[in-house]
């Protein structure tokens, strides 16, 4: 008889992690991610130009590229995970098996979390052993930062997971993930600034909160006044552009909701998707 | 704690199969009938892939599933392996709903569909593996069946390499191991024969023939009618989503001339000739070459042994006999009209 469903997650789990073990994704999320903390540690001293002295501007600047690598492993791990099933035909092998669609969802999920969360992880790790190495302490709120890009990262993975149980093809749904966090969802966020509305319900917006926690106090949105020749009938005109700062309790909960519905929607899409 | 509620759990399941299991003997539908269609639909948007299909196959029988592409035969197999909801009616795998119920109606079934590709970066060992641990087997049941159809499908000496790299044959093959793993009751092969070369097509041929003598259900989709005759015990055929005939082989041949050449090592005397025509069951005769001619009889394969020996009984040195054509091939033939196939 078929093993409960938990079993059966654990299984799916362990042959996922195995593929990425020998595939080249992971491999190349974390060559990338120690090829990045390198460059922020070996570059400064290479060009004779000294580290921050303030432990938190260190380690923003280390983490800034966590966006970044965010994303990429979202879109390696999560964009193509259902749809390759599909277009590859692996779930002929795979479906007509006594097991649910949901635990077979579920179970990838949680594997693509994992070697997310490791990268991530990592990184964290490299950041922060770096900046106790070099200044001697580590900065307060660095563990709210990565429980924050944790919560990032398992919304965006959802959304990734959501469009490849849509997609048809694992290009699209790669290169759909890729750029909605990495250029659609920023210009959205950019434009905030000029249209002056604030873009809280953005989730890349939302995830500045786990650089922004660095700083004390936490920063207020501010209004930058410029001036501009405007031309001879027109004069000097004056610009106002907003700096938003997302607000850290909405953000959180906007992650979560993201992550909360992309998750369900991905399930029933996958379910209900035919081979 | 765990091992408790695991043992709650299958208990709640063994309990569910008793209770599915009274529901049907309730609905007069015999557990000796190993997988049930009772009006089948398939629709995609306005096309009919399959029409109030009804089907049953009685344990321990192999049915060949024939008609042209698109007649609806991949459909129906994907509807019963749960790749597929059906839009209307029902389907049962030994006695178990398994448009409701899947999970616990695919516990018996082992399944090839279309030609399943492999995570490439798995080895054949640790596909079995994968599938074997989701069925619940333990690890040395694993290790012992992975073995032995491994070994069946001629895969043993690859085992341990990745699929990566592997032809379509092998992937078939691989396919038709996994199916296997678990001992299922019920095989439903989609082609199973697609893919392989000559060899491999006669290997799995005398597979599928070693499991018809154990007490297996297959259903078994196929372009290849003579392999389908030479195989199965029964023979549905289906076009346009609709159910043509549904009979035995033995039935189906019935009335339906063989033809047969016969090639022979000297030329065939007039006398010789005139004893061939004569041979009961024997409808017509016609010399092709010197050395070979064609003859035609009604009935099944006991009719054609015994023309046979009648033939060697002439005295004439009978080299080759072999059939023409298959009396399904006729059957199909004349049910599905020409151009579909």
């Amino acid at each position: 008889m078929a093993p409960n469903s938990v079993r059966q997650i654990a299984t799916v789990i362990k042959y996922e992690l195995l593929k990425y073990l020998r595939g080249r994704r992971l491999l190349a999320i974390v060559l990338l991610t120690i090829i990045i903390s390198a460059i922020f540690l070996i570059v400064p001293p290479a060009i004779g130009t000294a580290y921050p002295k303030d432990p938190t501007d260190f380690i923003t600047r280390v983490l800034s590229f966590l966006g970044v690598l965010s994303i990429l492993s979202a879109t390696f791990f999560g964009a193509d995970a259902i749809v390759s099933e599909y277009e590859s035909k692996t779930g002929y092998f795979l479906f007509p098996n006594p097991i649910r669609k949901t635990a077979i969802f579920v179970g990838k999920f949680i594997a693509s979390a994992l070697v997310s969360v490791g990268a991530i992880g990592l990184y964290y790790v490299i950041a922060v052993v770096s900046v106790r190495v070099i200044d001697g302490s580590i900065p307060a709120n660095t563990g709210l930062s990565f429980a924050y890009s944790l919560i990032y990262l398992f919304a965006i993975l959802a959304i990734a997971y959501l469009f490849s149980a849509i997609m048809r093809s694992s290009v699209y749904s790669l290169v759909l993930t890729f750029f909605t966090f990495f250029l659609i969802l920023p210009i959205i966020d950019a434009v905030g600034s000029v249209a002056k509305f604030k873009p809280w319900f953005s989730v890349t917006f939302a995830n500045g909160i786990s650089q922004y926690i660095f700083q004390n106090p936490y920063p207020a949105d501010k209004v930058f006044t410029t001036t501009a020749a405007g031309g001879p009938s027109a004069g000097v005109q004056t610009y106002s552009l907003v700096q938003y700062y997302p607000e850290i309790r909405l953000s959180v909960i906007v992650m979560a909701a993201y992550f909360v519905v992309a998750f369900v929607l991905s399930i029933i899409l996958a379910r209900r998707r035919e081979m | 704690m765990y091992k408790t509620v695991n043992a709650l759990y299958r208990q709640q399941q063994i309990g569910f199969l008793q209770r599915e299991c009274k529901q049907r003997h309730a609905e007069k539908v015999s557990m000796m009938e190993s997988i049930v269609i009772e009006h089948l639909s398939k629709k995609y948007g306005q096309f009919v892939a399959v029409n109030d299909l009804n089907l049953t196959v009685e344990q321990g029988v192999c049915v060949g599933y024939l008609g042209p592409n698109g007649a609806g035969k991949t459909t129906t197999i994907k509807v019963l392996t749960n790749l597929l909801r059906a839009t209307n009616g029902k389907a049962y795998l030994n006695g178990i709903d398994v448009i409701h119920h899947p999970k616990a109606a695919l516990e018996g079934v082992g399944a090839v569909v279309e030609t399943p590709e492999f995570y490439p970066q798995l080895t054949p060992d640790e596909c079995l593996s994968y599938v074997g641990t989701i069925r619940g087997m333990s690890g040395e049941a694993i290790a012992e069946r992975s073995h032995a159809v491994l070994e069946q499908v001629k895969l043993l000496e690859v085992a341990d390499k990745r699929t990566g790299q592997f032809s379509k044959g092998m992937k078939q093959r691989l396919a038709i191991a996994q199916a296997l793993l678990h001992e299922p009751s019920i095989l439903i092969l989609d082609e199973p024969t697609s893919g392989l070369d000559p060899r491999g097509m006669v290997e799995v041929r005398d597979i599928i023939k070693g499991l018809i003598k154990t007490d297996i259900t297959i259903l078994m989709s196929s372009h290849l009618l003579y392999e389908v005759q030479e195989v199965c015990d029964k023979v549905a055929i289906i076009d346009r989503g609709v159910l043509l005939t549904y009979d035995s082989v033995k039935n189906l041949s019935a009335g339906q001339d063989v033809t047969v050449t016969i090639t022979t090592l000297d030329p065939i005397t007039r006398p010789e000739f005139e004893a061939i025509k004569a041979l009961k069951d024997v409808t017509s005769v016609k010399r092709t070459e010197t050395l070979a001619l064609k003859l035609s009889f009604s009935g099944g394969p006991e009719t054609q042994f015994h023309v046979l020996r009648g033939i060697l009984n002439t005295g004439v040195k009978v080299v080759s006999y072999m059939p023409q054509r298959a009396a399904i091939e006729d059957v199909y033939l004349q049910l599905v009209p020409e151009g579909e196939a």
